[in-house]
């Protein structure tokens, strides 16, 4: 037997984040707890720029790697270079100086004098950022997992950093903990339908690999029971890690309970990354079953955007709302997978990559309204904020529209591409129902915008800190970017355009 | 040809009479760690699913895996759910109270559903085809069929693993581990501060009656001097005026006689 081929070439992007979070690990280590932090920061920086300029030099590539477990095509590159942005994005928040978001130390009660003698004495722990690094890895794996196996390996190496990060929040730990708790058990379950769905498909496929998988389905005709059983169960777990109606019940809880700048990361990235697998697993590898799951999708996304609309506009904490807002996107995206079409694979990419920047710039903005207790997400203390902070109110203002989706901003550009997408293809219904939500999600945008500007400031302690420089270009990046991909978004819809297709 | 018939026609005898003798203790052990009510006895009924599960791999010629189901599953993973249970206590059981109404109801309509739709659809579920295979994935060996494929076609997911592994160890670190507190004294250092505060008796404070002629409580400890030591009685009994004196006992100075007598 010969020893398999691993392309370490096209793998290269996955790899260098990878060993930075094992040299992250090995920093915790070995290092004196002074240089950590700025070890850890330089590393992770670094892999993830390094990482981005190897995925630059591979575009080009479409081919299976790594004996077909990992497919690393035009698709697989645009993913991963979202995750890297986004998971950039993500870092220069979480390094923001002082930790203030993140627990210095995680094994001590809340509210303990332990706690607080480690966080006067500095013993901040910085564990966040290998955790960061694997969970990119994780994210940039998912959606070039070619194979079952793989598939379900990535899931898990992208989930549980995630439900780490979750409980390290330095305010509210318990809420914190619990969101960790929630997120673990919930996902573990979603783990199980979704490894139950891909024992089904191997028995009647016989075979792990998507390519393997489509052919069986040409081959049967499609029409197979177990098939059709693992496709359910593997949905589950998929809607799951998107928060999509039914599975969204976690995606509140843990968006208020974990640190901001790990909610702003989590946001984007784990969108991209689990909207980029089941891209491939619908569109590649059960593409033949169509008829069977295009009806299950459609409800699924019209719920998701009812549920998302609706409930939000009853929140009364910032990250509640966008939370839910988070769930309506997910009905939004489950359209471009609904058109099964290149206009649908496009547009889900492009919204993806316009939603990540807007996204992380929202919750950048929620990091910087303080009082003495930490942030502030009560909604009504937000009144006013615009005749006080009329810059970060305008900044606010701009990443709210950009996810109403309203003309001029990236959030327009693409919610017109996947709702054209699903159009053509014929879903109208989802296309209305996606309208209409779109209509009572710019409800509730607007009532923070008016409530921002047109309410008379409350001085109950709510201020507006002066941020590092990594907060800055973060809110900046993403501003620009979702003004920039408003106005002028044809550059990169041309990009995604011209890289986005399947190895076959 | 339907699974049922398809396996009902290539299941050996022996094969038959095993499975069905453990298939409903599989199933009843399972439902039942999730009825009973102590953590120990679910532990225990998870551990006879378990070892029920790897005599049918072992059935079904995969011996590999039967026994690393036995090593890991049984042996690891039971033992550390064990551990678990001893920390938080053996005798603890979960409150039943129902935290949203009519959960309870909801839950097994819930999952009566979706094991029925599924029994149902696998128990018409055709493959079309006889099972084969197995003459294949054992052609070499057991074992050396595992091997080529964890080192062949999915030696990826198998590297990637470790990622996740070094995540779970970094996260229980992350999540466990605890600074040693630089400004705890030892047992060393609290003791030669105990030395050094003379004011301090060394040896801790002397209970009542030491050195007396009585050791009620009421009673205070003699210092070597013949005083009597306020120390050595408790506040309360001070406070209430119930302090006995030394001298309260002279008496019995003067009666040696009597009590050698006795």
């Amino acid at each position: 037997m010969n020893a398999p081929n691993i392309e370490y070439g096209i793998l290269g992007p996955i790899l260098i984040v990878l060993a930075a979070a094992l040299i992250g690990v090995l920093i915790e280590a070995f290092v004196s707890r002074r240089y950590r932090y700025i070890l850890q920061t330089g590393t992770a920086f670094a892999a993830v720029a390094l990482a981005f300029l190897q995925l630059v030099l591979i575009r080009q590539t479409s081919s299976k790697a790594a004996v077909s477990s990992m497919s690393i095509d035009g698709v697989t590159i645009v993913l991963q270079g979202s995750v890297l942005i986004f998971g950039f994005l993500g870092l220069l928040l979480i390094a923001e100086r002082g930790f203030q978001s993140f627990t210095a130390q995680a094994a001590a009660i809340p509210g303990s004098n332990e706690e607080q003698k480690a966080l006067v004495s500095g013993l901040q722990q910085t564990e966040v950022f290998p955790l960061t690094l694997f969970a990119i890895s994780g994210a940039m794996l998912f959606p070039a997992a070619n194979d079952l196996l793989t598939l379900f390996v990535s899931l898990e190496v992208l989930s549980l950093p995630l439900y780490l990060m979750a409980g390290l929040s330095q305010r509210r730990r318990l809420l914190s903990q619990e969101a960790a708790l929630k997120y673990f058990l919930l996902g573990a379950f979603s783990s199980a339908f979704f490894l139950f769905g891909s024992a089904f498909i191997y028995g009647q496929a016989g075979s792990t690999t998507f390519d393997g998988i489509r052919k069986s389905i040409v081959e049967s005709g499609g029409s197979d029971q177990f098939l059709l059983v693992g496709l359910a169960l593997l949905t589950v777990g998929l809607l799951f890690k998107v928060s999509a109606a039914p599975f969204h019940a976690w995606t509140p809880d843990v968006y208020q309970g974990s640190p901001t700048p790990v909610t702003a990361f989590m946001a984007a990235v784990t969108k991209v990354a689990a909207f980029g697998a089941a891209i491939r697993i619908y569109y590649f590898a059960v593409g033949g079953l169509v008829w069977s799951w295009r009806p299950i999708l459609i409800a699924i996304s019209i719920v998701t955007m009812a549920i998302g609309t609706v409930i939000a506009i009853a929140q009364k904490d910032i990250k509640r709302v966008l939370a839910y807002s988070a769930i309506a996107h997910s009905g939004f995206l489950l359209t471009g997978i609904i058109a099964l079409s290149k206009d649908g694979l496009n547009a889900t990419l492009i919204y993806l990559f316009t939603y990540g920047f807007t996204t992380i710039g929202t919750f950048a903005i929620v990091t910087l309204v303080r009082d003495s207790g930490g942030e502030v997400s009560d909604l009504n203390r937000w009144a006013g904020l615009g005749k006080r902070s009329p810059l970060v109110a305008g900044t606010f203002t701009l990443f709210l529209l950009g996810l109403a989706g309203i003309p001029l901003t990236s959030g327009f550009v693409g919610k017109f591409a996947i709702f054209t997408a699903a159009y053509k293809s014929g879903n109208i219904s989802v296309v209305v129902a996606g309208v209409l939500a779109s209509a009572i999600a710019a409800f509730f945008y607007i009532r923070i915008i008016v409530m921002m500007y047109f309410s008379d400031p409350v001085e109950d302690g709510t201020s507006v800190v002066i941020p590092s420089a990594m907060t800055v270009a973060t809110i900046a990046i993403c501003a620009v970017a979702t003004l920039v991909m408003g106005i002028y978004p044809q550059p990169v819809i041309s990009a995604i355009n011209s890289l986005a297709f399947f190895a076959g | 040809m339907n699974l049922a018939a398809i396996v009902q026609d290539q299941t050996s005898h022996a094969e038959a009479v095993l499975f069905y003798l453990l298939a409903p203790i599989t199933v009843l052990s399972a439902v039942g760690m999730l009825l009973v009510k102590k953590a120990v006895h679910s532990a225990l009924l998870l551990a006879a699913v378990m070892i029920s599960l790897a005599i049918f791999y072992i059935l079904n010629e995969a011996p590999f895996l039967g026994i690393v189901q036995i090593i890991v599953y049984t042996g690891a993973v039971m033992m550390l759910f064990l551990f678990i249970l001893m920390l938080v206590g053996v005798d603890s059981a979960d409150s039943l109270v129902e935290t949203i109404k009519g959960q309870r109801i909801l839950g097994i309509i819930a999952a009566v559903g979706v094991g029925g739709l599924l029994i149902a659809l696998v128990s018409k579920g055709n493959l079309g085809h006889r099972l084969f295979g197995l003459e294949m994935a054992n052609g070499e060996g057991n074992v050396q069929g595992i091997a080529k494929l964890i080192f062949g076609q999915y030696v990826w997911p198998f590297e990637v693993i470790s990622a996740l592994l070094i995540t779970a160890a970094l996260g229980s670190m992350v999540l466990a581990h605890r600074e040693p507190d630089s400004d705890k004294k030892d047992q060393r250092a609290l003791s030669e501060e105990r030395v050094r505060q003379s004011a301090q008796p060394v040896a801790g404070l002397p209970g009542p009656g030491t050195f007396a002629r009585h050791n009620a409580v009421d009673i205070p400890a003699l210092l070597p001097d013949g005083t009597s030591s306020d120390v050595s009685v408790s506040d309360v009994i001070t406070a209430r005026g119930h302090l006995a004196k030394p001298g309260d006992f002279k008496f019995l100075e003067t009666s040696d006689d009597d009590r050698e007598g006795n």
